[in-house]
């Protein structure tokens, strides 16, 4: 299937390399607006509470302050990404529901007197007793944080395909085990920033997101906006993991200011402010039980798992699917089951973390099956081959997959890395442990309900042809998508890479894409430029055929022709049209595409994309389903330090089943990155609030340990030469998200490897490890 | 996040830095690399009316060896001065090495040891290789010059002996008898990781026998500590992995940690066991490492 192309499957340099590198790149915080105003929010300082008045009598006399809103002033409605749980508002009605809530806003003439105001205003609460824990949450006669979620549940989920209890009953062996995932954070590196300003009805708002599409019509929904009135932009965003999905309250408060000021207003969160604004990965309390025969093919799952959602629901819902939905994709299990309960707490809202809600149950199912293999002696990598999908296959719960080959992944990642030599072989203190994993490569609905397309594209061809201009509201928020985006367009075309220019980031001037999520971005948004740039050949094939027919250098029905020559008998590669049979006659894209604009004005190429209905019908198959899902296989090697506990993860491979591989370089960049992140959240990462009163304790990178350059191993990342999916254009799949989801099963059982003592809760630290070798020392074993 | 107003001075001479402090008392405060300083100040730990940077006080930059006195390592030497100075590589790579691990590269370049030994907290990293090798720090006020040992110098958690117009100048670390010393720290990453615990050791060994053993351990009280009862054991000693692993056990009962966000009490407690028996042994295998 595979064709020498141009450039899709070459490593182009990023459009954006240049101008990040030397420091020119703007971000939505440099920008400056004449007149800009600053703001920030006004944070709630107790966990739970009422609010029995708000003074800012002192702060508004402060020379230089221009507004300070709370929710009196601006509109009530709810808002959220689930639609059936819109539970959150612009500010604070009434209650407050974690220390650091948003209570309001201050803008004024510079960013010192914004921190002074804060200071001046006095926010008089009358506490309530606060939940902490999903456990507290759980409780008879806990206190209730909403209305609407009776006993603190915010949602619950019975999946249950085939005969689960039967099965088990049948089983050769069976064994349960239970895990604990903790609260991480996305640790972008720019914080949220949102920049508004008016002229006349119309409002223009740069966001620091992933999405100006949602920011857009959740903003226009609240605030009572036409969405042709909110222009969303952006400039290059420092990344966002997830996090930058939900509108942040600086993005209506920065709206809202800069209408009442009339002046431009820039709102900004410091790190600690973007801690608390949350929306990072959910702690989940999970319980797996297996059933297998005798060569270790399962028989039936069950799977029990506890989302701890902190305040509000924002992603949280579809997180708690995720939790559950892939794992059928995965392996073969007929006989599955899932329940699944999320409650809210106290604390900043937990929603989407690059993998979004899959990475802890993947963790704790890959630990699960590695203990299940243990007791009936098969080898971890050969309990993985036995059940393994195989592609162009239909899960338990009705999803369709197409290309899979995760047995290929686990094959090359098992002779890669040597594991025959070294699994159980590497003494004590050292380990190798496997992995495996995967994603959606797009969600097969949109976040609210529409019929629009998933992604429109277009390209426009300058007057002259020395220019293509790809469009597409597709973010790239620094994994590249920009980058592979004109790849494909390029490709489709037939035009040079490099004069191609993305016209994106902005909601008015571009064209519509839901954004970067869901691994969605290279598969669809890559469809509809490739689908435009395809438009744009036809139309210069078509008048490249007609000026070679004009210019006599044609001789028709001559030698190498059967008939008039069409523009079948043509192709553009590189920016070159010629005769296919004849490739020394050949006309430039340029000539061609100046004479189309001579004769027809503007040249251009139009495509869009719309997954179409896709597989399962159970309630919640619309989290889960997708048009193609990578699978990956990671192995690591460790060494544990057995008298201090200390980790060290020392190597790595990583195999990605991920279709035609667009630009290899930003591909092992992700494999990289998503390694990064898991090994991170294995060993070192976790959000921590004091237990009584909820407030955030390491809302800075020196306690919050993200692992540095010298923790992190080298990783071999490798592909699949066959892996091709039909479903995505040139063959494509993600590879963004799915990366994250093996590491921290592979580190996990690599650890295990090393010292002999399972660890269920992450991360491992290395005070853990201590304490399970010294627990193991003083019972004996 | 955001810096207090605050009136900046940056005196030329260290007469001149002493009488301002002197003349502005609680009000100012010293400003060297400012890695420990702008971040309180920021957090609104700290608020001083006055700021006044020693950066121009050229002469407490100076790394050197004076004979009869010591190795002299002035106050605004920074972290990475120590990891890249020859003197130390060759007389004391246990300094520099303590040194290179602190902080991060860019930390490394800005902070300085005065601003290390001055902040005076319990998981500093410089204090306890210093008392391990039984420096001592000179200091200067506006009525001239006393010189402390390291070990007398804090008074508990951010707290130490310097008077309101007192700066530190240098720390001298005296000829050796000790045939070897090292520090470990022990972090929760391998960079940009405050010590969970700190150990340094300084040792005398003749003929496989202990003649004097120094173990300074960080982090594990309010202020570094000796664990004098773990030296006496070692004092006599013939070298073997039991002897160590013994005084490992006493100074592991000599230290008071408390269990923070970072690591228990327990668990900081038997990190001294292991690092006292292991930096022993280093210190004993390799000299000044
Ligand atoms: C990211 C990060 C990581 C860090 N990691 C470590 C680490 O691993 N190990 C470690 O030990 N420390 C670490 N630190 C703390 C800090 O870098 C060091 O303590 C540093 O040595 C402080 O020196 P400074 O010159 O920056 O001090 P400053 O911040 O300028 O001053 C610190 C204090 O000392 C006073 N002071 C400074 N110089 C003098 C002087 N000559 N006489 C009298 N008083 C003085 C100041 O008034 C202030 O109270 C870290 C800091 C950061 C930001």
């Amino acid at each position: 299937m595979k064709q020498d192309y141009s450039y899709v499957g070459h490593s182009v340099d990023r459009n954006d390399s240049y101008t990040k590198t030397t420091g020119r790149a703007q971000y939505t915080a440099d920008l400056k607006f004449p007149g800009m105003l600053y703001g920030k929010l006004i944070r709630s300082t107790i966990a739970h509470g009422r609010i029995k008045s708000i003074d800012t009598s002192e702060a508004e006399k402060l020379n230089g302050v221009k507004a300070i809103i709370t929710a009196k002033d601006v509109p009530s409605m709810k808002w959220g990404l689930s639609p059936a749980r819109f539970d959150e508002n612009i500010f604070c009605i009434e209650k407050v529901r974690y220390n650091g809530d948003k209570i309001g806003a201050v803008c004024a003439v510079d960013e010192e007197t914004v921190y002074k105001a804060l200071k001046l205003i006095k926010v008089e609460y009358e506490e309530l007793p606060a939940v902490l824990t999903w456990q507290d949450a759980a409780k008879e006669g806990a206190p209730q944080i909403f209305e609407e979620y009776p006993g603190n549940l915010n949602t619950e989920i019975h999946h249950h395909f085939g005969d689960v209890d039967a099965a088990l009953k049948d089983a050769y062996y069976v064994r349960t085990d239970k895990f604990q995932g903790q609260r991480t954070y996305h640790a972008f590196i720019e914080n949220h920033c949102s920049t508004a300003y008016w002229d006349g009805d119309r409002a223009f708002l740069y966001s620091s997101c992933q999405s100006v599409h949602y920011i857009q019509y959740h903003l226009c929904r609240v605030l009572g906006m036409k969405m042709g009135n909110l222009t969303v932009r952006q400039t290059n965003v420092g990344a966002g993991f997830g996090g930058k999905l939900d509108p942040s309250g600086l993005d209506f408060a920065a709206v809202i200011l800069s209408k009442i000021t009339g002046q431009p207003v820039k709102m900004f969160y410091d790190h600690a402010e973007t801690f608390l604004n949350g929306r990072g990965r959910h702690p989940m309390t999970m319980e797996l039980t297996t059933g297998v025969d005798k060569n270790g093919k399962i028989l039936a799952h069950k799977f029990d798992c506890v989302l701890e959602g902190g305040a509000y629901t924002g992603l949280g819902i579809a997180s708690s699917y995720y939790a559950g939905s892939l794992l059928g994709v995965l392996y073969l299990i007929d006989n599955y089951k899932f329940d699944c309960r999320r409650y809210v707490t106290n604390l900043p809202p937990c929603g989407a973390q690059r993998g979004h809600g899959q990475p802890q149950p993947r963790f704790a199912f890959e630990h699960h099956i590695d203990l299940v293999g243990e007791a009936i002696g098969v080898d971890p990598i050969d309990m993985r081959l036995i059940n393994a999908r195989k592609g162009n296959s239909i899960t338990t719960a009705g999803y369709e997959v197409k290309s899979y080959n995760l047995l290929g992944a686990n094959k090359m990642a098992r002779d890669a890395s040597g594991w025959k030599e070294k699994r159980g072989k590497m003494g004590v203190g050292r380990g190798i442990g496997v992995g495996n994993g995967g994603f959606v490569t797009g969600a097969g609905f949109c976040q609210y309900r529409t019929d629009y397309p998933h992604s429109v594209g277009m390209v426009k061809v300058f007057d002259d042809g020395t220019k293509a201009y790809v469009y597409s509201n597709a973010v790239d928020i620094g994994q590249g998508s920009d980058t592979v985006l004109m790849q494909m367009a390029a490709e489709a075309m037939g035009y040079p890479y490099e004069r191609c220019q993305m016209v994106t980031g902005d909601t008015d001037l571009s064209t519509l894409d839901f954004g970067a999520y869901a691994s969605r971005q290279t598969l669809m948004a890559g469809w509809a430029v490739k689908r435009a740039g395809a438009e744009v050949k036809k139309k210069v094939l078509a008048k490249a055929c007609e000026m070679l027919k004009a210019s006599g250098r044609i001789k028709e029905g001559f030698g190498y022709l059967d008939g008039p020559l069409t523009p079948e008998d043509l192709d553009c590669v590189e920016g070159i049209v010629f005769v296919k049979q004849e490739p020394a006659v050949k006309l430039t894209f340029e000539e061609v595409a100046r004479k189309y604009f001579v004769d027809h004005g503007v040249l251009l190429g139009r495509g869009w994309y719309h997954p179409g209905k896709l597989g399962g019908n159970h309630k919640g198959a619309a989290v889960g389903t997708s048009p193609a899902y990578s699978s990956a296989t990671q192995v690591a090697e460790v060494k544990v330090d057995m008298e201090t506990g200390q980790i060290e993860c020392v190597d790595t491979w990583d195999v990605h089943d991920s279709g035609t591989i667009i630009n290899p370089k930003l591909f092992h960049g992700q494999v990289h990155g998503a390694f990064y992140m898991g090994v991170g959240e294995t060993i070192w990462e976790e959000v921590l609030f004091d237990k009584k009163t909820g407030k955030l304790l390491n809302g800075n990178f020196a306690e919050y340990r993200l692992p540095t350059a010298l923790d992190m191993p080298p990783v071999e990342s490798l592909t699949l030469d066959d892996s091709y999916e039909p479903n995505g254009p040139y063959g494509l799949k993600e590879v963004g998200e799915g990366a994250t989801t093996p590491t921290m099963g592979a580190v996990a059982n690599a650890i295990y490897d090393a010292m002999g003592v399972s660890m269920t809760d992450l991360p491992i630290t290395y005070e853990k490890v201590w304490r399970a070798l010294r627990d193991k020392k003083a019972s004996g074993k | 996040m955001y810096l207090p107003d605050f009136e900046y001075y940056a005196p030329d001479s260290i007469a001149e830095a002493c009488q301002l402090l002197s003349q502005l008392g609680e009000k100012a405060k010293v400003l060297a690399g400012g890695t420990d300083l702008m971040i309180k100040m920021k957090n609104e730990v700290l608020a001083p009316e006055v700021v006044v940077s020693v950066k121009n006080l050229d002469q407490l930059k100076k790394i050197e060896y004076v004979a009869g006195k010591g190795v002299s390592v002035g106050a605004l030497c920074t972290h990475n001065d120590l990891v890249k100075c020859d003197v130390l590589k060759e007389k004391y790579s246990s300094v520099s090495n303590a040194a290179r691990q602190m902080a991060n590269n860019q930390v490394r370049n800005r902070g300085t040891i005065g601003g290390n030994i001055s902040n005076a907290v319990p998981s500093a990293d410089l204090p306890p290789i210093f008392i391990a090798l039984n420096a001592t720090v000179k200091l200067v006020g506006t009525k001239g010059e006393r010189t402390v040992a390291m070990e007398d110098l804090f008074t508990g958690p951010g707290k130490t002996v310097l008077a309101q117009d007192e700066l530190i100048a240098e720390v001298i670390i005296p000829d050796q008898k000790m045939t070897g010393s090292n520090y470990i720290k022990f972090g929760l990453r391998k960079s940009g990781a405050l010590a969970v615990v700190g150990v340094a050791v300084a040792v005398q060994v003749e003929n496989n026998v202990i003649k004097d053993a120094r173990v300074a351990l960080g982090a594990v009280a309010a202020t570094p500590v000796r664990a004098k009862k773990a030296e006496d054991f070692l004092k006599g000693k013939t070298v073997s992995d039991e002897v160590l692993a013994e005084a490992g056990v006493i100074a592991s009962g000599e230290c008071k940690p408390i269990s923070d966000i970072r690591a228990s009490a327990e668990y900081r407690t038997d990190l001294v066991r292991i690092f006292t028996k292991r930096a022993l042994r280093k210190a004993i295998d390799e000299g000044h490492v």
